[in-house]
């Protein structure tokens, strides 16, 4: 357990992940107040990263749901193995008719079918889905629910059940209240409004696109092997595609891979043609990168021209 | 502490930021879990607890340091004067008139006014209710102009406090006060009226934002919503846009949990003991009916002067809407019809709709459907089956050519459904050029979509299962 924001930001950067003042904070707060995470920010700046982290520093489990368009609570919650309970009725089929055979009247043969129905709405047969899983655990977890804004409305009304109770209650079984009450990451991408309710029961962290300075870390931090000169450069590269009008901007994951693939051609550092050899690596569309070359070598010329 | 975070809360609530109750609560635990000592981690306790939009981080940065900053620069008592000086600039300030007197006493002794007298003096210079009453929230130009009010009724403008320093200055020199003590008493007059000019401001700020107003900005978007599209301003177009991106965003999910109920569907009896004749006719696996339910489009839209705003939205919502659609195509018409599809696929919907409307420029043309159906019915009727939904987006107006309803006739008898979209209100169709009372009965449905609303309810009505 942390004592001081500071801590939470060692044990982050322990786990390879530079976490800014605000990050730490929102950690700290959560871990205080058993509060959940709510993470916004665009794609690829570290939300599930940050999930992972937080697990590896304080030693929980990770949990994983990744929510999309139709998911139900029978794939987030739990399901019953439908399949598995009509497989035993028919394998358990003699024997069923043994403890039933002795039933003299009908009502004695509905009695001793009641008794014995709890064997097939038992744990045997229930198939926890990670909501469950991480309630049930008798370990701490990190509950990671990724991409939440792709989950439709419904789904999301059903979590808050969960967020504010931790418990859940399946008809057949009961009650079931968390063990170990897990530490809660939302993750969104922000493609849609997500409902006060939701965001009200949150903590909430915006996550941007980092500083050059703090991306600079972040990749000499993943890719140890990288040259000073060519980690700077990526990092100023993509800086400056960010600010371009771009289909996908590239993420920070992206520039890592891209200091990764210089590496590994054994760049000494980046020039004209190697840029547009590896462009590919952080740019995922075409015309991206025909304008993002355009705007590059015109940034370039312009340089040279100021330099004359 | 509390109660500072209670008044910034409700400065929050009053530039439009929502904030509960149990998020204020929030913020109150929080603090206590982080403390008050390291000012930034303060701020993001109350940032992580309070806001919960990205569009509100703007505001919070702004109120922040207006009820957290340090308290304004340091009031400072004049160093490096002797008892002797220091007595000397007491009988100075003494001698001062009686209205400089008292500004002037606390300036030189680095006194800080107190709450109270701010009051004091807001009232005096008659803007108490002013800020008190002030409905636009945090508006900087009214708020400098109430501070502006304020320093001049206590004399702290730059003019009149040139004016009183002078004449103290004046006064320290007859009672024989060396020029280096001048000159200190000097400096500290004007750092501290610098310091005491930011509190008034900052008292200023506060009064004005703790009104309580109900959330300006999105009774502004709303407000807009349920405007004609052909009265915005540009900026308020802008605006717009910006919102028909949620705005889509929860039609396509309202959409998508509707496919979703409809997968789900009807238990199939036959389908299920068909399937489960391999396991001796124990229904192992269960078989539900499947709806094809995403809808095919066909969207004709007139791209006359008068129809562009409505056209842009319409092909703007229909496109960013694809992945709800199985097929969409669209034609655009103003003397004739045209396939833009292409330019839909190959660009963003928000650079396509820029691109059509440039290239069908608006000039003196005479709209005809007429003949637009013709070609349309000549040369595109195979995009047009029994799953196609097709719809008109247009007011119907034909400058007098032929209206040719029987070509309406033939694209029904092709399409599942004939939708019209018409910006004027019904009382208008049929009146001057107006052919839309001959089209209305043709159509197995009307909308009139003169707003951003209307037109959201009929492209959500769109895929509203039939």
């Amino acid at each position: 357990m942390f004592n001081q924001v500071s801590e939470v930001t060692d044990a982050l950067c322990g786990q390879q992940y530079i976490a800014s003042d605000e990050i730490s904070t929102t950690v700290f707060l959560a871990e205080k107040m058993g509060k959940p995470v709510l993470a916004e920010g665009p794609a690829g700046v570290g939300k599930t990263e940050l999930a992972k982290a937080w697990a590896g520093a304080t030693d929980r489990e990770l949990i994983r749901l990744q929510c999309y368009e139709g998911l139900d609570e029978s794939k987030a919650l739990y399901e019953w193995e439908y399949s598995k309970q009509m497989l035993y009725t028919q394998l358990l089929r003699d024997k069923i008719s043994e403890v039933m055979g002795q039933a003299r009247t009908l009502s004695e043969a509905a009695d001793r079918l009641a008794n014995e129905e709890n064997v097939f709405f038992s744990m045997r047969f229930l198939l926890p889905r990670p909501l469950l899983r991480a309630l049930m655990s008798d370990k701490p977890t990190v509950l990671l629910i990724d991409e939440i804004d792709r989950a439709d409305a419904e789904f999301e009304a059903f979590l808050l059940e969960i967020l504010s109770d931790f418990q859940v209650s399946v008809p057949e079984l009961g009650t079931m209240k968390a063990r170990v009450q897990p530490m809660v990451v939302l993750t969104s991408n922000n493609t849609r409004e997500l409902s006060e309710a939701l965001k009200r029961r949150a903590l909430y962290l915006y996550i941007d696109y980092p500083t050059p300075e703090s991306e600079l870390n972040i990749v000499k931090m993943r890719v140890p092997n990288v040259s000073h000169t060519v980690a700077r450069q990526c990092v100023e590269v993509v800086q400056r595609l960010r600010q371009l009008d771009l289909k996908k901007s590239p993420s920070v994951a992206e520039t890592v891979d891209w200091a990764k693939a210089l590496v590994a051609i054994n760049a000494k550092h980046l020039d004209e043609k190697t840029l547009n050899d590896t462009l590919a690596v952080i740019l995922k569309h075409e015309s991206d990168i025909q304008r993002a070359r355009r705007a590059l070598s015109g940034g370039s010329r312009t340089r040279e021209v100021g330099l004359r | 502490m509390d109660t500072r975070v209670v008044e910034f809360v409700s400065a929050l609530r009053s530039s439009g930021v929502r904030v509960s109750l149990a998020e204020s609560a929030d913020s109150l635990r929080a603090i206590e879990a982080v403390g008050v000592w390291d000012r930034q981690t303060f701020k993001n306790a109350l940032k992580a607890t309070l806001i919960k939009e990205p569009a509100d981080v703007p505001t919070f940065e702004q109120l922040f340091p207006m009820f957290f900053g340090s308290e304004g620069a340091q009031m400072q008592q004049p160093q490096g004067l002797s008892k002797e000086q220091q007595q000397q600039l007491q009988d100075a300030i003494n001698q001062l008139k009686q209205q400089l007197r008292e500004m002037m006493r606390m300036l030189a002794n680095g006194e800080r006014p107190t709450k109270e007298q701010l009051e004091q003096f807001a009232r005096q210079a008659g803007v108490m209710s002013q800020m008190r009453n002030s409905r636009t929230g945090m508006n900087q130009q009214m708020r400098e102009w109430l501070t502006e009010r304020m320093l001049r009724e206590m004399g702290l403008t730059p003019e009149q406090l040139k004016e009183a320093l002078e004449a103290l200055l004046k006064q320290l020199k007859m009672q024989g006060m060396n020029g280096q003590g001048r000159e200190e008493v000097q400096e500290t007059v004007e750092q501290n009226a610098e310091g005491m000019r930011e509190q008034v401001s900052r008292f200023v700020g506060q009064n004005m934002l703790q009104q309580p107003d109900d959330n300006p900005h999105r009774r502004r978007m709303d407000d807009l919503m349920n405007r004609p599209l052909a009265s915005l301003t540009d900026a308020e177009m802008d605006e717009l846009r910006n919102h028909v991106r949620r705005l889509v965003a929860r039609l396509r999910s309202r959409a998508a949990l509707r496919m979703r109920h409809a997968k789900e569907g009807d238990f199939d009896v036959k389908a299920t003991i068909r399937y489960n004749q391999r396991y001796g006719g124990v229904p192992i696996e269960l078989k539900y009916k499947r709806h094809h339910l995403k809808p095919k489009l066909t969207v004709i839209v007139d791209v006359s002067t008068s129809m562009r705003p409505v056209a842009e939205f319409m092909l703007r919502m229909v496109y960013e809407m694809q992945d709800q659609v199985s097929k969409a195509r669209s034609f655009a018409f103003i003397d004739d019809i045209r396939d833009i599809s292409l330019t839909f696929v190959e660009h963003r919907p928000e650079e396509a709709v820029p691109i059509v409307l440039h290239e069908l420029p608006p000039g003196h043309y005479n709209t005809d459907l007429g003949n637009s159906l013709n070609t349309f019915c000549h040369d595109y009727l195979d995009t047009v089956d029994r799953r196609t939904t097709v719809i008109f987006v247009g007011d119907g107006r034909n400058n007098y050519n032929d209206p040719r309803p029987d070509l309406v006739t033939t694209l029904k008898s092709h399409a599942r459904r004939v939708i019209w979209m018409n910006p004027e209100p019904p009382h208008m169709w049929g009146q001057g050029d107006s052919d839309m009372a001959t089209y209305a009965p043709l159509c197995d449905a009307v909308h009139q979509v003169a707003t951003l609303q209307q037109l959201a309810d009929a492209i959500d009505d769109l895929f509203q299962r039939r």
